[in-house]
């Protein structure tokens, strides 16, 4: 048993939510005590769901247990004479999982006329992904039907749902690019499709499905009983857009020509793709060859979160913006070796995690210049100073912008690099403070309701120069420190510190302490600190 | 006393909170305390998304994580975990709370928390599993929990404590007030220190501030022969005046709040002006439900409905009282609630965190109940506070209509709603 303060995944209760919430016409009921619809107020309040999210909590209580009362029928009754769904899908939680009840003889017994799908999965091994992929995986295996192709090209694009990162903008950005092609959007799923749009999904000629942790499973299905091909690429950044977009005129055409249809798709002139239909579809390519962008070559970005989104922005932040990649990781364990193949040229070792303090002492070892990550991230990179950016999910209030921002295509790629350069500290202003000193922009660290991790132990005294020493000591030198031996230093050398800007001062401390110890040296001098410029820099 | 009230019983089908969500605001009243969850993933998903704002601060709670090794072993082992809590929060006691899951493997958690306990650092077990509590009852069981670690009271002249978490502010003002009447008080139940806890015995009274802990009151009074003080909650003049003449007659004493009251209504004018003749529906799940129907009644409020999650006949009979022509609910159904919604069309809706924007998308002017767990809403200085809440909203939304949008037009909420996104094959 480990003590938990946070979790990367939600329950798969809550990925059960998320895929009922996405589908038209259809009702989760979780057979689960009154606390589980926590997960309506998530999609309520983050999502700010105009309408009731379709799910219903028929609640377990301790005297139901008890007096072997089981309300499930009841509700279900409930819920189709109200609510008329079409399919009410049913899960057991956490807790009532161990009650081994027979819930599949409870909803026989209800005798509704809404389809009753029990959706079993064991939810201590099944976490939000597994049970969101899977159910919607089962829907489509159950729902698709053998349908002829459109006429005219056409896609599915499956893997937008609630709560999904930018989920709505990334939608926007296909349909977009699928428009300016000319080619038809035959369903969207889950996002929503009601149970008839699952049942004709077989009429598309390709499946879209850009993401690892929704809807690849799907589009499989759809490939081995239907025979249709699927794009499975994220188009993150410029390039893999460009290739994307071949791909997807290549596997049209190649359908096409398998069916005889004489209307091809052609790639139209790129500049089609731009917002106004008359400019560069998108603008990182010329930005980032401007001279201050130089100044982000030498950045050491880490990279943590989902699959697709960590194996998309390391390769757009390699590739396209030019920076160094320090790390990349996941917490998605299933989804591991995957991402090591993905980005197999641009990380070594590869950070499997769940547990986000693993997360965070990976970060404070390396101290990136950016931190791409999820919201616990996005914390522990303001603990420690340095600069974030939110890249995946979990979900939280301010992950819902209000203004068109997608990661994906080539305005996802405009977005993305906007955000990076606004997140970072900016190239030319830094060159004129490392020249200069800080300019007067110091400002005090944001107030935190905690200290900053202290980076070198505020309670240990400065040395204090006596009369009989008015000079400084030479350094003694000694064997070289473990990491974590405390070093001090002379009010000289702390003074000189005073002069290196303010936001990479912390960092110089580091260094000049880690060559101290390295050294041998216990007190750090201004000989010291210059010395140890000399050989490591900063 | 007037006829009972009819209360009407459904069947529960409503969203609501367990007990763990109290957590909220206890951690962060007790100052010394940790609370430990012993729960599941989805315990550990429902704090996040609920407190989640506070990971920022470095909570003094957590969830020990049971998965599915840990099934079967009835006794779970935590001592690593206390150890580990002890050596980085440093707390005066730890509360260890119930969930399902243990719940129904049946872990025996009066021999746990015994057996984790020591002198220097007490374990409290505290039930709160969403099997038999709503959120605002675990703060009972809390107090339920701390009552044996209360010195017993050898004083032969009464004094009061009062029963229920408030913030300072609000602890102040009623020690002040209580001062100003000669009352002697004995302290707070929780204190915000566990060195602070109140002495209490067969001369205590027991003031409630909040109308959820009637379970605590019970104990308090068989176990250490305590009186509890029947009358009104402290929440709007009227019932902080009922409150405090009512304390005033436990000590023998008869006081006139009247002008005081009058007072307190005339500089709530402005707020009761907006009120007056309003249709209020009552649809939330805090259990404060019955003296804000009350509250909102004096206010010049018609209350249509007030359904709330449970009713102690006894613990809030003088409540009970005067809302003899109130349709009343227990255990709500929501379909039920939302037709009764779309029937009456209430002017304002005060509805849980899960329905309200629903209902706003839906035309409803709702406001959510949760602020009413967070805000200093008690006694005479909190009554602004308490009026606020309900005003602020029809202003607000008045602001927007008379020259923005209005939100009943459903083009501004096309596309917004994943289930209800129109498809365009």
């Amino acid at each position: 048993m480990r003590l938990a303060y946070w979790m990367y995944q939600g329950t798969a209760h809550y990925g059960i939510g998320r895929i009922a919430n996405s589908l038209r016409n259809i009702h989760a009921v979780f057979h689960a005590p009154q606390g589980d619809a926590y997960i309506n107020a998530v999609f309520a309040m983050l999502e700010r769901t105009p309408a009731f999210p379709p799910l219903t909590t028929s609640v377990v209580s301790g005297r139901d247990l008890a007096q072997g009362n089981l309300r499930l029928p009841e509700t279900l009754q409930a819920i189709d004479q109200q609510l008329h769904p079409e399919l009410i899908v049913v899960a057991a939680s956490c807790s009532t999982t161990l009650l081994q009840e027979n819930l599949e003889v409870a909803a026989e017994s209800a005798d509704i006329s809404a389809e009753v799908l029990i959706y079993d999965v064991n939810p201590y091994r099944v976490q939000e992904v597994a049970a969101a992929d899977g159910l919607f995986t089962e829907l489509v295996r159950r729902y698709a039907t053998a349908t002829p192709l459109t006429t005219q090209p056409s896609v599915n694009i499956l893997g937008p749902a609630s709560m999904g990162l930018h989920a709505r903008h990334d939608l926007t950005a296909l349909r977009r690019m699928l428009q300016t092609l000319g080619v038809q959007v035959n369903v969207v799923a889950p996002w929503g499709a009601t149970l008839d749009d699952l049942r004709r999904l077989p009429a598309a000629w390709l499946n879209i499905a850009p993401y690892r942790e929704l809807g690849q499973q799907a589009a499989q299905v759809l490939h081995e009983q239907f025979g249709t091909p699927s794009l499975c690429d994220a188009p993150i950044g410029v390039q893999p857009t460009l290739a994307w977009l071949h791909q997807l005129v290549e596997q049209l055409n190649s359908v096409g020509s398998k069916q005889n249809n004489p209307s091809e798709v052609m790639l139209p002139p790129l500049t089609a793709f731009s917002l106004d239909g008359l400019s560069t579809p998108s603008s990182v390519p010329w930005f980032v060859r401007t001279a201050d962008m130089e100044s982000f070559s030498r950045r050491r970005m880490f990279v943590f979160g989902d699959a697709t989104h960590v194996a998309g922005m390391t390769r757009f932040l390699h590739d396209e913006l030019g920076t160094q990649i320090c790390g990349a990781g996941t917490y998605l364990p299933d989804q591991a070796d995957w991402l090591r193949e993905q980005l197999a040229e641009y990380v070594d070792d590869l950070l499997v995690t769940e547990e986000f303090q693993v997360t965070a002492q990976r970060i404070e070892e390396l101290q990136p210049d950016l931190v791409c990550g999820t919201q616990m991230e996005r914390h522990t990179a303001r603990k420690l100073g340095l600069q974030c950016m939110v890249i995946a999910p979990p979900m939280h209030i301010e992950n819902h912008p209000l203004s068109y921002r997608p990661f994906l295509g080539f305005d996802g790629a405009d977005v993305i690099a906007d955000q990076i350069y606004m997140t970072s500290t900016l190239g030319m202003e830094q060159h004129l403070i490392d020249m200069f000193g800080d300019a007067g922009l110091e400002v005090p660290p944001m107030p935190e309701t905690e200290p900053v991790l202290p980076l070198v132990d505020p309670v240990l005294p400065a040395v204090p120069l006596t009369e009989e020493s008015p000079t400084p000591a030479a350094p003694v030198k000694g064997a070289p420190l473990a990491d974590d031996e405390p070093v001090e230093w002379q009010p000289d050398a702390e003074a000189m510190m005073k002069k290196i800007p303010f936001f990479v001062r912390n960092k110089a401390r580091r260094n000049i302490e880690q060559y101290a110890r390295a050294q041998g040296y216990r007190v750090i001098t201004t000989q010291i600190v210059l010395e140890a410029r000399e050989h490591v820099g900063g | 006393m007037a006829r009972k009230p009819e209360i009407i019983r459904e069947h529960n089908l409503h969203h609501s909170f367990c007990g763990l969500v109290s957590v909220g605001w206890l951690y962060q009243k007790i100052k010394d305390s940790f609370f430990l969850i012993l729960g599941t993933h989805t315990c550990a998903h429902l704090l996040q998304n609920t407190l989640g704002v506070m990971i920022f601060a470095r909570p003094r709670f957590a969830v020990a994580l049971m998965e599915e090794a840990d099934l079967s072993s009835a006794q779970p082992a935590l001592e690593a975990q206390i150890e580990a809590i002890r050596r980085e929060h440093h707390p005066s006691v730890i509360f260890l709370l119930s969930s399902c899951t243990p719940e129904v493997i049946k872990v025996e958690f009066e021999g746990l928390a015994q057996s984790l306990s020591r002198p220097d650092l007490p374990v409290l077990f505290v039930p709160a599993s969403g099997l038999d509590y709503t959120f605002s009852q675990a703060e009972d069981s809390v107090l339920q929990a701390l009552l044996p670690l209360c010195p017993v009271s050898e004083r032969d002249t009464p004094e009061i404590v009062f029963l229920g978490s408030v913030n300072d502010t609000i602890a102040d003002d009623f020690a002040h007030e209580a001062a100003c009447l000669g009352l002697p008080v004995a302290g707070f139940l929780p204190s915000n220190h566990m060195r602070d806890l109140p002495a209490i015995g067969p001369n205590t009274i027991i003031a409630p501030l909040h109308p959820y802990l009637a379970r605590v009151a019970n104990l308090l009074q068989q176990e250490r022969g305590a009186t509890v003080l029947s009358s009104l909650f402290p929440l709007g003049p009227d019932g902080t005046r009922m409150f405090w003449e009512d304390l005033a007659r436990a000590f023998g004493q008869t006081i006139d709040l009247a002008d005081r009251e009058a007072a307190a209504w005339e500089r709530l004018k402005t707020h009761t002006s907006l009120l007056k003749g309003k249709r209020i529906f009552l649809a939330s799940d805090t259990l404060m439900e019955i003296p804000l129907a009350r509250f909102l009644q004096a206010c010049g409020c018609e209350i249509v409905e007030c359904s709330t999650p449970y009713v102690n006949r006894r613990f809030h009979a003088h409540e009970l009282s005067r809302l003899e022509e109130v349709r009343l609910v227990e255990q709500p159904d929501l379909h039920h609630q939302l037709e009764r919604i779309d029937e009456i069309k209430p002017d304002l809706v005060i509805a849980n965190i899960m329905s309200t924007n629903p209902l706003i998308g839906h035309g409803v002017l709702a406001k959510w109940s949760m602020e009413v767990a967070f805000m200093p809403i008690h006694g005479w200085a909190g009554s602004h506070t308490l009026i606020s809440m309900f005003t602020l909203p029809m202003q607000r939304h008045a602001q927007l209509n008379a020259r923005g949008t209005t939100v009943m037009d459903p083009l501004w909420t096309t596309g917004l709603m994943p289930s209800q996104q129109e498809h365009s094959a």
